[in-house]
């Protein structure tokens, strides 16, 4: 079921931000190559040039190549071959594993703050208060910004999944878990990891648009 | 006249009708008494009249002990007026010779062996890859009876016609080896399988195959010996010669009727099993292998006998106890009778664990793949692997339990154990897939093959045993036999010498398989070695017992307990037994046994030294992100929290 539901998924995430990118694209159209290299290389153009934030982008380079080799590494032997992953796959997966996982943590901490929603990015709320509550909530002015308000909900989302992503394996290397408890938390490890890589290509996606449009 | 011809039709329809209802009254199906169990748990009383085999092959009259001519009780006859012989005679350990058995999981071979000519060859009457037919090696049925009768319980090649010219004049003296129902089921401590005067001596020494099972228990002795008796001998006729085997019953065996009480147990005790299926391991210091200091194993130190696992029906389809075992075998209990069947069921909605009070095991921090890449008996059975694997030996193959056994370390044939490699399989009786491979890697016993045989094609048949001794002797004559029983040393040349005189006594193309090369020659008569040849490659079959405590279980220190880079698992060696001489013993690692590539073994074993930094880095990481995760959240309860405020002011 796993194998199934996964290439649904993913197929169906992809084609998702096809559409998305094909029916909203503006401003001059560009050759695939050309507007690959242009559209990554926004990523790592920050506006703050310093140490830091070399750091901060060398860090995010480092988490988006870990992402791609423990998406192959994981993947790849579930999806292709039905078989759980061992050998080599495991090896390397289990060495960009830890190196991953302190870039997330990296990431967590640079960017939470960048990452906060303000309430005019939260309009429904407000509605709710003022239907709910009858308090008197200005009424919003702006339009509301979908791209940007989901770019951070996708954000807080890889944050909140790394944990049980991280901790599910985590607990399964100690003396802890006895065989049933095992096959659960590699279970609870493989559908995070689905939704996680979901989000992460959603995030990745929105993060481009948005550097595009000069957001953030 | 009417009359007359009304009688004489009624009396000719009565004889031509009576043979066919007498027939089918014949033909009932009719179980026998003991073959199917009332449900009563309680053991009933044997006390039998004891019957013989006469002259006729038949059943013949009751045995009394001071009759004129006292015959050794037949089973089939005394035991088979209850119990079906015909059923009892399919079971696993009689059928072997039957076509029609399933062979099932590759098992022990039986083992033929010659020091000085440099023989050790695996055979079995059963379609096991690796093994070879006794027929091949020129082995008739009485032969194979008489050279490994000693630990069978009789039947299979054992009550075999003879059609062999030298062996059907024996079988008239000797008898035939009928299944003996005490060898498992006599309870009384007098069984005597291995003794000076004991079953095996009868089979295999004396020739006594009809005399044997009445000698084996304990109200009888037999004196004398078939093998002394000529062609001409009629055990039915005895001359008086004291050589020829004669039988004494204890008088006072027999009650007033002539019957004779049994011990008879259904449950078989371990004692009986032991006599065929004991191990010996010989590993560090030579005192290991004594019964005193080596455990038996864990089941039944808990409590369980032998056949509290490998149980059968009056049809003897004896449980083997392997995981595929329901895909070949009738008995019900098959699936629920191996590792996982007692002790992880599945179950069928209605709850199966803990059978026989089986504990169910945690496995604690245990990653789910190594269920799909071992077997069970892999971390559990068998002596904890060491550096190299360690001779071995068995009941069946060092005729253990019987007189004057070389007890040396290295005695032929040589066993080796444990070899971690991956099963062969399970052969079922399907042209389409002739073998259920379980993929699964389990400990092992492996021999070496050595043997000459005939080339044709690449196919390898072993040359008969009487043409090879004949052809050979001479050879082979000066060399020096070691005292400990294992390998005359063959030197290279020697083999030259041996395929050049094999090859003009048999006409054809020969090779001797040994070592795990293949020596044959090339068109100018020089000697060829291929090495690493199929047809030389170990026979191993799975090893399962003895079960060592979970405490004992490979990876209970820790994971490097296998991946270590010099873990006896991957990178223990097993030697490669052969008789001609080498300057340099050949061994070969675990691992080449196993399907896994050398290096990706090594590598994964060496990533275990950085397993604590990964946690280290995994903890702090999760820390880290937990703590951003309840800053930020305990950040958005106070923003809501203060709009909430500020709306109420």
């Amino acid at each position: 079921m796993f194998q199934t539901v996964s290439i649904i998924a993913l197929l169906a995430t992809l084609i998702g931000i096809a559409a998305h990118w094909v029916m909203t694209s503006t401003g001059p159209r560009q050759g695939i190559v050309v507007g690959g290299v242009h559209v990554f290389s926004l990523l790592l153009i920050e506006q703050k040039s310093s140490l830091l934030g070399a750091l901060k982008k060398l860090v995010y380079l480092l988490a988006i190549v870990c992402f791609v080799v423990l998406a192959i590494t994981g993947f790849w032997p579930t999806l292709v071959r039905g078989e759980h992953i061992s050998g080599y796959l495991l090896m390397i997966h289990a060495t960009f594993a830890p190196i991953f996982a302190l870039c997330l943590a990296i990431l967590a901490v640079t960017w939470a703050g960048s990452n906060r929603f303000t309430a005019e990015e939260c309009p429904w709320i407000q509605r709710l208060l003022r239907q709910v509550t009858r308090l008197r909530v200005a009424a919003e002015t702006r339009p509301w910004r979908c791209s940007l308000v989901v770019y951070k909900a996708a954000f807080w989302l890889v944050i909140f999944l790394a944990l049980p992503l991280i901790l599910s394996i985590l607990v399964s290397m100690f003396h802890l878990l006895g065989t049933e408890w095992q096959h659960f938390v590699l279970a609870v490890h493989r559908w995070t990891s689905l939704v996680f890589a979901i989000v992460v290509i959603v995030h990745t996606y929105l993060a481009m648009r948005l550097r595009m449009a000069g957001a953030v | 006249m009417r009359r007359e011809l009304i009688l004489t039709f009624v009396l000719l329809l009565t004889v031509f009708l009576a043979p066919a209802v007498g027939e089918e009254a014949a033909e009932g199906p009719g179980k026998l008494l003991g073959d199917e169990s009332d449900g009563s748990r309680a053991h009933p009383t044997h006390v039998l009249p004891l019957f013989p085999e006469n002259e006729d092959g038949e059943k013949g009259e009751q045995i009394t002990p001071d009759a004129d001519l006292v015959l050794p009780f037949s089973t089939k006859y005394t035991c088979g007026e209850c119990h079906t012989y015909d059923v009892i005679k399919q079971g696993w350990h009689f059928n072997a010779v039957d076509s029609n058995a399933v062979p099932g999981r590759l098992g022990q071979p039986w083992i033929y062996f010659d020091g000085k000519l440099g023989i050790q060859i695996p055979l079995s009457y059963r379609a096991w890859p690796g093994t070879y037919q006794p027929a091949d090696f020129g082995m008739t049925e009485f032969r194979f009876t008489q050279v490994f009768g000693r630990h069978m319980p009789g039947g299979g090649p054992g009550e075999v016609t003879a059609t062999d010219v030298d062996d059907i004049g024996r079988q008239f003296v000797a008898g035939k080896l009928e299944i003996n129902c005490l060898t498992c089921h006599n309870g009384h401590h007098g069984q005597d399988q291995g003794g000076v005067n004991g079953y095996a001596i009868h089979v295999s020494v004396r020739q006594n195959f009809r005399w044997a099972a009445t000698a084996s228990c304990e109200f009888a002795q037999v004196k004398g010996s078939a093998s002394a008796m000529t062609d001409t001998y009629d055990p039915y006729m005895p001359m008086g010669d004291e050589q020829e085997p004669t039988v004494i019953y204890q008088p006072e065996a027999f009650n007033a009727d002539g019957e004779v009480l049994l011990d008879i147990r259904r449950e078989v005790p371990n004692q009986r099993c032991y006599y065929c299926h004991s191990n010996v391991y010989h590993t560090e210091g030579h005192g290991e292998s004594e019964k005193w200091s080596t455990d038996e194993d864990v089941h039944l130190k808990s409590g369980l006998t032998c056949v509290d696992c490998h149980r059968n029906g009056m049809k003897h389809d004896i449980i083997r106890g392997y995981s595929q075992e329901s895909r070949v075998s009738d008995n019900p209990l098959a699936a629920t009778s191996s590792c996982e069947g007692c002790h992880v069921p599945e179950g069928s909605g209605v709850p199966e664990a803990a059978r026989l009070g089986a504990p169910v095991p945690q496995h604690l921090g245990l990653p789910v793949v190594h269920f799909e890449k071992l077997t069970c008996t892999a971390c559990h059975s068998g002596p904890w692997p060491s550096e190299q694997a360690v001779y071995s030996k068995t009941s069946r193959a060092h005729r253990l339990g019987t007189p004057n056994v070389n007890k040396a370390e290295k005695a032929l044939p040589h066993v080796l154990s444990p070899v971690f490699a991956l099963e062969a399989g399970t052969v079922v009786d399907d042209p389409n897939e002739p073998a259920l491979h379980s993929g699964k890697i389990a400990p092992h016993k492996a021999v070496w093959p050595a043997f000459w045989a005939t080339l044709a094609e690449d196919k390898v048949t072993p040359v008969a045993l009487d043409v090879v001794e004949k052809a050979l002797k001479k050879v082979f004559e000066e060399l020096e036999s070691p005292a400990d029983g294992s390998w005359t040393p063959i030197p290279t040349e020697k083999i030259g010498e041996a395929l050049n005189v094999l090859a003009e006594a048999v006409e054809e193309k020969v090779a001797y398989v040994a070592g795990g090369t293949l020596y044959r020659l090339d068109e100018d008569g020089a000697m060829v070695e291929e090495a690493d040849h199929p047809a030389a490659a170990a026979y191993m079959w799975p090893l399962a017992h003895n079960v060592r405590p979970a405490a004992q279980s490979l990876g209970i220190r820790y994971c490097t307990d296998c991946h270590a880079t010099d873990g006896p698992f991957f990178f223990g060696k097993v030697a490669v037994d052969s008789p001609v001489v080498s300057d340099t013993p050949r061994t070969v690692e675990q691992v080449a046994f196993q399907d896994i590539g050398r290096f990706g073994a090594w590598a994964f074993a060496a990533s275990f030294v950085f397993r604590p930094w990964f946690k280290i880095v995994a903890i702090g990481s999760a820390a880290l992100i937990g703590i951003v995760l309840l800053l930020y959240g305990l950040k958005a309860l106070g923003a809501v929290a203060r709009v909430l405020a500020e709306q109420n002011q």
